[in-house]
């Protein structure tokens, strides 16, 4: 019986060593690249360290600092207004866009292809066009605003305009999410909406009643990714705050207004060297994104409709 | 038998040219024993990169125990990772004295004591940046400061002759800016292409300090005075809304759409490097010292520092130490500070022929000399000051918070500073 066993059992052991090898590049790149520094980022928000000397235990005054720190609260309402304002902007665009996409126009392709092109263009590339495209002087879209006598803003040297400035280069790249949305339209069944004209649904009605709740799983999708895209925002704000004439190394716009999270924590790891800081503070991010995508996933129960249920 | 000798011919051909690749291999590999190679990473680029290109290869040449091998790295985030590895990508390069404080504390820099530099050539207001307890850190390989840079083709248009005090100098701003029939400004008196620098270069003209004793004192009445100067005098009078629209079409600095090179602006605080620059444009300028609050305060100024260090990773001292010897000797530093129109670090290097040739170079050369240039006091906190008095000026010249409650601001942050 016992040697039955065994010989039933060598071979799946060896299988299991044989998958374990096969595996090993994701495993050691998984623990190596990314189990390994959350967990010793855990321990140095614990710390006051710098990179170079050894980690000092301080407990949780990194922390208790951020509650008196008004660049971190700064940091993260910038960060903040960004997504809620952001993220919807971007979602409306998309469907809107997706929808013009969907018609049977001529050159359909070509469209398509257009609106995805932004999306590659490299975000450093694409920060330095729009500096340029936002110039209150010399820019375009100022340009523009003043052939049909709209005031024209201050774009990177107003404190009220800053934060608009990075969102509007966030959306320039809205082009994948439309996409997205595209293949998703193009998956409600068309049946739904006859049975809904012959009903005497208006365009309105038959976006509300059929189109929305059928692309509703893509919208959780873009919105939850969206989120975390926005919070982590870096690029953009750190790219539309340099300006080119002024020679200041800031990095946080007019007023504070480009300072996100992001560039917040990056100054205080590798500027200032207060890495247990850093640490401390992408905890908080982590805690945070973790808070807003539970409570989205929380909500899609009254928002989500899933066909196959 | 004809064949044979052309096969003996061919081994024995073959065999001399094996014979003497062998033979130049083992001496060239004798000829890399001996020496010892090590990398300088450099900060600079373009012109100033082939400027030490030209350096490095006139001291590889002059003698043969050492290899150097230059490399452009304008990246500080890399050159910081390189240092907190067991051994980094490089054995000596180049900063600036603002993060030599910070930096040896970290422990990343090797001290220089052991090398026995002579230091008492370097100007005293470069050697209080360098020195961290005592201890040598880094050496100058250029120094800089700032002074009243004009555009004479406007102040003369303006009947405005370049200013020697402060009065004289709220003055030329009033009759220098233009403002146009709809409020926009064309043409400001006095402008800012780097506005820490400049603000920092009013707050001493002020004899205010932003750094009294190796403590931060943003709200050193000096200083603040200073930064009220400009608002008053520039902001204020065309409002802070139109100054920044103004200000929001500025060009890259020293590009063909640089501010001062376009006109825009008519005078500015600038270092020395611009004498090669408006030169080089074909500007009609000129340069007076600072003007100060009272007579003894002319010629108020700071001086900053681009400095050589050794991280302590190398694995190669000795040689790291001999090149950074012939770097800051006098022929070396003359030439490098001269093509890159910087200011020497040594005194003996003052009245030195050799910058001649550089426009109205002299004042800033003078600068070096006068007891009104101040140094700032190695201190840990100086990238992060910094970077709050960024955010107060900002405050300032967005109109949103009077000079006072900016830099109060920055003073209750100072708490959380590394000290």
């Amino acid at each position: 019986m016992s040697v039955a066993r065994s010989r039933q059992s060598e071979p799946t052991g060896r299988a299991l060593l044989k998958g374990l090898a096969f595996a090993s590049p994701f495993i050691i790149g998984f623990l190596v690249l990314y189990l390994w520094p959350i967990l010793a980022s855990g321990y140095y928000s614990l710390t006051d360290f710098s990179l170079f000397k050894a980690p000092k235990w301080v407990g949780l005054a990194n922390y208790e600092r951020m509650i008196s720190d008004a660049k971190f609260w700064k940091s993260l309402y910038n960060t903040l207004f960004f997504t809620f304002v952001g993220v919807p902007v971007d979602i409306a665009i998309s469907i809107a866009g997706a929808h013009i996409l969907n018609q049977k126009l001529k050159g359909q392709p070509l469209w398509r292809a257009l609106v995805y092109l932004p999306s590659i263009v490299p975000a450093v590339a694409a920060g330095f066009l729009w500096r340029w495209l936002l110039n209150a002087q010399y820019g375009f879209v100022n340009e523009i605003l003043r052939w049909f006598r709209i005031p024209q803003p201050n774009w990177l040297l107003d404190a009220s305009w800053g934060g608009i400035s990075v969102i509007v280069l966030m959306l320039w790249t809205v082009g994948g999410t439309m996409l997205i949305y595209l293949a998703a339209l193009k998956n409600v069944p068309q049946e739904l909406y006859e049975a809904a004209e012959l009903d005497g649904a208006g365009p309105l009605r038959r976006f509300w009643h059929i189109t929305w709740p059928m692309i509703s799983p893509v919208t959780l999708f873009q919105v939850i990714v969206l989120i975390i895209a926005f919070l982590q925002v870096f690029t953009q704000p750190f790219v539309l705050s340099k300006d080119p004439g002024l020679g200041t190394q800031t990095a946080t716009g007019p007023g504070d207004s480009m300072l996100s999270y992001s560039i917040y924590l990056f100054q205080n790891g590798f500027t200032f060297l207060k890495m247990g800081y850093a640490s401390a503070m992408a905890w908080v991010l982590l805690f945070v994104t973790l808070g807003i995508t539970l409570l989205i996933l929380w909500s899609a129960k009254k928002w989500v409709f899933y066909d196959n249920r | 038998m004809e064949r044979k000798a052309q096969a003996r011919a061919a081994h024995a051909a073959m065999s001399t040219a094996l014979g003497a690749v062998m033979m130049f291999g083992a001496v060239a590999g004798a000829y890399a024993q001996d020496k010892t190679e090590i990398t300088f990473s450099y900060l600079w680029g373009g012109a100033e990169g082939a400027a030490l290109e030209q350096i490095i290869t006139d001291f590889n040449a002059s003698q043969d125990k050492i290899v150097v091998k230059g490399v452009s790295s304008p990246d500080m985030t890399k050159q910081l990772a390189s240092m907190s590895s067991a051994k980094g990508a490089f054995d000596i390069s180049d900063n600036f004295a603002s993060n030599i404080a910070s930096w040896s504390n970290q422990g990343i820099l090797l001290p220089l004591d052991e090398f026995g530099l002579d230091t008492s050539d370097f100007p005293e207001s470069i050697m209080k940046q360098l020195v961290v307890d005592g201890t040598l850190y880094s050496v100058p390989i250029a120094t800089h400061n700032f002074q009243l840079v004009y555009n004479k083709k406007l102040l003369d248009e303006a009947g405005v002759t370049p200013p020697t005090s402060m009065a004289e100098l709220a003055d030329a701003i009033k009759k220098l800016t233009k403002v146009d029939a709809e409020g926009n400004v064309t043409q400001l008196g006095l402008g800012l292409t780097d506005i820490s620098a400049g603000l920092k270069t009013l707050g001493y003209a002020h004899g205010g300090d932003w750094n009294r004793d190796g403590k931060p004192t943003p709200t050193d009445p000096g200083f603040v005075e200073g930064v009220k100067f400009y608002f008053d005098n520039v902001v204020a009078p065309v409002t802070p809304a139109a100054y920044n629209k103004f200000v929001a079409g500025f060009g890259p600095y020293m590009s063909d759409q640089d501010s001062f090179k376009q006109g825009k602006i008519a005078m500015v605080f600038e270092g020395e490097w611009r004498s090669k620059f408006n030169t080089e444009a074909g500007m009609d300028w000129g340069v007076v010292p600072v003007p100060g609050k009272t007579p003894e305060l002319n010629g108020s100024t700071w001086a900053d520092v681009s400095t050589l260090f050794i991280p302590t990773n190398t694995p190669n001292k000795e040689a790291a130490g001999e090149f950074l010897k012939y770097l800051i000797s006098p022929p070396a530093m003359e030439k490098f500070s001269h093509v890159l129109a910087n200011l020497p670090g040594r005194l003996s290097l003052v009245d030195s022929a050799t910058y001649d040739d550089l426009p109205n170079f002299k004042v800033w050369l003078d600068a070096l000399k006068n007891p009104n240039t101040h140094g700032l006091p190695p201190a840990l906190y100086m990238a992060e000051y910094n970077a709050d008095l960024a955010s107060a000026f900002d405050s300032v010249l967005q109109g949103a918070q009077t000079p006072e409650a900016a830099l109060q601001a920055v003073a209750d942050r100072t708490g959380s500073y590394s000290q």
